[in-house]
């Protein structure tokens, strides 16, 4: 997974390469990941939001309702 | 980076672009405290929530297409062709400011030793990405869903500000050449299409509940904690100079980039690669700043939500041309862009009953489209570009900026790549029912069950004795 071992050899090469970051070649797997994870959490965020407003909508509060809910710090 | 100099120069840059960044971020954190400040109090943590999720979810997609959608659409595509390769489809060949470089697999796209700027100078336009997103943010709270407004976050972040940057901003761009387009600090690239955007998602997502009377008369919904807005406004203010330093290039040398044999001219440019000054810019930021906030002064009758808003708005409608007004130019253009602004909003509010919460989209849209029309009189004759200047309509030249080309500007950021798009996805997600949030929610408030839940809390431990 290492692309650098050793930094000397690395800088003193004829022609220094430059992306350093670990698993140089595997970037196109880690952009699907990110697509997956991107539009995954769409997916699961929109149904934990959706059930909250159903259980909120449910319980039918008054507009003034909330302000027995103000802590006092 | 084997001569000093030259290390020198792109590190200075590199750190340069990263303090504007760090700047900009203030930008957020103001918009974060401005939205929150002017819900009410049983809407504030949703209100927060959905400004902040905008962050993870523009850099996620700015990472993976946005960045290159800008380098890929100077050329519309099929509009003008590019300087760099001749032709007129998406720019993904070999040249050096080709979108082959900024797909996210790209090796350019992460830690590099051959790279220090593209991290630093995405980073830059993904902050430019982020306050057009919020900027839509404001106008739309405390009755739309998180899930919509981050659909629409996207859409306006990494898509349709990234293809008006390319068209209007880019150096290679079409509206430049054909048109004669000049929007130095974006009067029209980020606040008229995020302006436009905004009230095309209020004309499907209608007022919040309370907002209009029977007969259709507006109330008066004010801030809650007018601190809070006026403070954030500040910080707007404050990553708003930073964002005037991130649309510069730092140093430049003009004459071999102009192709102007034996002549070397260093100096700071603006993003279309022209010459100006950031001692220049910072005159006219100010200026522009104080007239906005003289005429919403009078304008609002020292209202401090409309006052704070003006002096913003005054920025933004001398954006497009500071980078060469004079200050006086740019004061008086700032107290224009106010007065129309303010008008607008109330006219808009009272005869087609939209609510845009914060003046949003007055502030960024109606100040931005005007200083967009006003650039094009005040620098008429000026080169749109330091390459080939040329006539309008030419393509192969860049035309001189010139009121029509200006005036057709402002129609494509605003109405075409802001207010259609909105509209458009607004009504899919309305279709979809995931708009608006139930009526029920609205009433009882987004954080209800939140609150209920610290009231319990407070309640246990206010009657714990150990």
């Amino acid at each position: 997974m290492a692309t650098v071992t050793n930094w000397i050899d690395h800088l003193s090469a004829k022609e220094v390469q430059g992306a350093i970051y670990p698993g140089v070649g595997s970037e196109g797997i880690l952009v699907i990941l990110a697509f997956i994870i991107w539009i995954g959490w769409h997916v699961i965020s929109a149904k934990q939001e959706s059930e909250k407003h159903e259980k909120l909508a449910r319980k039918r509060h008054g507009p003034n309702d909330w302000k027995s809910n103000v802590t006092d710090g | 980076m084997t001569d000093e100099l030259g290390a020198l120069t792109t590190i200075f840059t590199e750190f340069y672009y990263w303090i504007t960044v760090v700047l900009m971020f203030l930008i957020h954190v103001g918009f974060c405290m401005y939205e929150v400040g002017a819900s009410r109090y049983k809407h504030h943590q949703h209100t927060l929530m959905k400004n902040t999720m905008l962050i993870p979810l523009v850099t996620v997609t700015w990472f993976l297409f946005g960045w290159w959608i800008y380098w890929a659409f100077p050329t519309g595509p099929g509009l003008a062709p590019s300087i760099m390769n001749g032709s007129t489809a998406l720019i993904t060949d070999e040249s050096t400011f080709s979108a082959k470089w900024y797909v996210p697999n790209s090796s350019l796209m992460a830690v590099n030793l051959g790279d220090h700027i593209s991290g630093v100078f995405w980073a830059a336009f993904l902050l430019f990405s982020w306050t057009a997103a919020s900027i839509v943010s404001g106008a739309v709270i405390e009755r739309i869903t998180t899930f919509a407004f981050g659909i629409l976050a996207i859409a306006i972040g990494s898509v349709f500000w990234t293809i008006d940057a390319a068209w209007g901003w880019h150096f290679d761009g079409w509206m430049l050449k054909l048109l004669g387009y000049h929007d130095a600090y974006a009067s029209g690239v980020i606040h008229a299409i995020a302006g436009g955007f905004a009230l095309g998602i209020l004309v499907v997502l209608g007022p919040r509940l309370g907002k209009f009377t029977s007969s259709g008369e507006p109330r008066n919904i004010g801030p809650r904690n007018p601190w809070l807005v006026t403070v954030g406004l500040f910080l707007i203010y404050t990553g708003f100079w930073g964002f005037y330093a991130a649309c510069n290039i730092p140093i430049f040398n003009l004459g071999p980039e102009y192709g102007m044999e034996g002549v070397t001219y260093f100096t700071a440019t603006n993003i279309y690669v022209t010459p100006t000054t950031l001692s220049g810019i910072t005159f006219n930021f100010l200026m522009s700043l104080s007239g906005g906030l003289l005429a919403g002064y009078v304008i609002s009758k020292g209202d401090p939500f409309w006052t704070y808003s003006s002096g913003l708005a005054g920025i933004i409608c001398a954006s497009a041309g500071n980078d060469l007004y004079h200050p006086i130019q740019s004061m008086i253009i700032g107290m224009i862009g106010v007065v129309v602004a303010y008008k607008m909003h109330y006219w808009v509010e009272r005869k087609f009953k939209i609510d845009d919460a914060v003046g949003a989209v007055a502030v960024h849209g109606y100040a931005g489209f005007a200083g967009l029309i006003i650039c094009g009189f005040v620098l008429n004759g000026y080169p749109s570009s330091g390459y080939s200047v040329g006539a309008m309509w030419d393509g192969a030249t860049y035309a001189s900026i010139n009121p029509l080309g200006m005036f057709i500007g402002a129609i494509i950021m605003f109405f075409v790549l802001g207010m259609l798009p909105g509209w458009i996805l607004a009504k899919i997600l309305h279709g979809m029912g995931k708009l608006r949030i139930p009526r029920e929610v609205e009433i009882a408030g987004m954080d209800y069950d939140i609150m209920e839940a610290a009231r319990d809390d407070e309640k246990s431990v206010a009657s714990s004795t150990r």
